[in-house]
């Protein structure tokens, strides 16, 4: 109890957070391979992208939003920073156009969605297809492969003999953190999740919140797409494709509420290690990887069920309160 | 001097006149009661009030100052602060939360705007106390409280504002007998404080119990206004029914 009190955790963080260790020791009894060093990491590495557009998404649900987009949304920025590789215009201006894509990106979304007042899983699902031809187009039918090696020479550096990827993720861990929880950004975002209407009748900036947090997702898909090139040096047309899907189910299982009203950050970085551990581990024990989407698919729905059953959710999704 | 002038104040909605020439003063320190049956234009007077609706004719005068609201954000600046009857509390966010929510205090680093907690919480608290309203914890979530409770939160918020005159709409609605005494307790506090309380209700026990003065609406017109000493229930639910012999000469008159 008194280490659940420093550590702020909930019930439902702490029985993720015991799903995990679960979950690793028993890949780790069926497989001699799992409880490597090297696997470990690279279920790490794997999990960059997915926390930092998890962190965006938890945002959105939180503020009873959504975006189903994520994942093209971060092809399209990984191409930007290709291109920008490739073109020999150097590491730091490619870095940066990940984020800058990827906020644009937010900005077209957040100005759909808010201007536009259409339902931002409506709105998302339709940018969804734009972003998806528009990878296409850009790619001309050809992945952008063997791209140079200066910003993977940066991006896998370390400081302090933590990884440079690590100490982003903290920091834009932390910089959400402090906006949720000691500015008013935090009361106005959870506000909106509870009831739009409420929210506006005393004195809240509905649109404002609500721009800001697609633009804030937007360029956190931009920052994956930096790293995702970095590492990989390659943009295949699939790119992002589980990414949504993948982002709302580790949301969800962290406790942040679908409906909107209430969120967690740990509960975010729990679940996608969660998500990433199961995948890497069913791979390993011979499950063909066509089955990742299943799981992650049946994981949602399930955890969408228990919270229903145990009361969780305040009203079922079909009856939501008018926004 | 009346704090709000109300004079000839009219609403017409296309052919529809919700309101007709009504001539009101709100006092400092009074709770005045607002009686009359359902369509008899209570709520379009209030809403013209909290600037959610603007008069067809007539003016308003706060403090002797004529205004004019496009928005309840311009009522609110102008110190009129009302307490909607589905509360506009959000559930998931604490007591002292909400009292600010839209005027946190904060505290500027680097331009970025920080949240000043412990001072709301004080402040909060302070108002609790103030109130009387048995509420220990300004921390606590809204959604654990009570209706009464929830109410006692929505008057901190008016009183955070420096509201002059409270507009509670059906304040006791939808509460059981205990809380209701509360509530109507919380209401005589505040007209104690020195602000104008303009009282909403369908309750004539409720009214009769904490209304300085009683005001009929029926059929958009103002039709009586008593001191509360000076009347009883049955003169008053005549005047709603349209039953008192004044109404029945008014009405023939008009026709």
């Amino acid at each position: 109890m008194n280490l659940r009190r420093i550590l702020t955790l909930s019930s439902r963080e702490l029985t993720l957070a015991a799903a995990c260790l679960v979950a690793i020791i028993a890949f780790s009894m069926v497989s001699d391979h799992f409880g490597t060093a090297t696997n470990l990491t690279t279920i790490l590495r794997n999990s960059v992208e997915l926390l930092l557009i998890g962190l965006g998404m938890t945002l959105l649900l939180a503020m009873g939003g959504i975006d189903v987009s994520v994942g093209v949304a971060m092809g399209l920025a990984a191409i930007g920073v290709g291109k920008v590789l490739a073109a020999g215009f150097g590491a730091l201006a490619a870095a940066l156009v990940g984020p800058l894509v990827g906020a644009a990106l937010g900005i077209v979304t957040a100005s759909v969605v808010v201007l536009g007042r259409i339902p931002p899983i409506v709105a998302t699902l339709g940018l969804f297809g734009v972003f998806r031809t528009a990878i296409f187009l850009w790619l001309g039918g050809q992945w952008l492969s063997g791209l140079p090696t200066d910003l993977t020479a940066i991006v896998s550096s370390s400081f302090m003999g933590v990884p440079l990827m690590a100490w982003t993720i903290a920091a834009a861990y932390l910089v959400i953190w402090v906006a949720l929880r000691r500015t008013p950004f935090g009361p106005h975002l959870l506000a909106v999740g509870n009831s739009e209407t409420k929210a506006r009748l005393s004195g809240v900036s509905v649109r404002k919140v609500q721009f800001s947090a697609f633009v804030i997702n937007g360029a956190l898909c931009g920052l994956a797409a930096t790293f995702y090139v970095a590492t990989y040096r390659n943009v295949e047309m699939s790119i992002g494709s589980t990414l949504a899907l993948e982002a709302i189910a580790a949301v969800v299982l962290g406790g942040t509420s679908i409906l909107g009203g209430r969120c967690s950050l740990v509960g975010t970085v729990l679940g996608v290690l969660l998500i990433r551990i199961l995948q890497n581990g069913l791979l390993l024990v011979g499950v063909p990887s066509l089955w990742q989407t299943v799981v992650t698919g049946g994981l949602l729905i399930a955890v969408l069920c228990l919270d229903a059953l145990s009361g969780r959710m305040p009203v079922s999704i079909w009856r939501r309160r008018p926004a | 001097m009346a704090l709000v002038t109300a004079r000839n104040v009219t609403k017409r909605f296309g052919a529809l006149t919700a309101l007709q020439g009504v001539d009101l003063d709100i006092r400092k320190g009074e709770v005045l009661a607002l009686l009359g049956d359902n369509g008899a234009g209570k709520s379009t007077f209030i809403k013209i009030l909290a600037g959610a609706h603007s008069q067809s004719e007539g003016e308003l005068r706060i403090e002797g100052r004529p205004v004019s609201f496009s928005s309840p954000r311009d009522a609110a600046e102008a110190g009129v602060a009302t307490i909607y009857q589905e509360l506009a509390l959000s559930e998931n966010l604490s007591i002292a939360e909400n009292v600010f929510l839209g005027r946190e205090i904060t505290r500027r680093v680097l331009g970025v705007p920080f949240l000043r907690s412990r001072a709301m919480r004080e402040r909060v608290a302070e108002l609790l106390e103030e109130l009387d309203a048995h509420i220990s914890d300004p921390a606590a979530p809204v959604g654990s409280l009570s209706g009464g409770q929830r109410q006692a939160v929505a008057i901190c918020r008016a009183l955070n504002l420096n509201a002059k005159l409270v507009i509670m709409d059906e304040p006791t609605a939808a509460l059981a007998v205990a809380e209701t005494r509360k509530v109507l307790a919380l209401t005589r506090r505040l007209a104690e404080r020195g602000c104008a309380v303009l009282l909403i209700s369908h309750n004539i026990s409720d009214v009769f119990e904490v209304a300085d003065r009683i005001v009929v609406f029926r059929r958009g017109r103002k039709i009586a206004e008593r001191e509360r000493r000076a009347t009883d229930p049955e003169e008053i639910v005549s005047f709603i029914t349209g039953a008192h012999p004044d109404v029945r000469a008014l009405e023939q008159a008009n026709l």
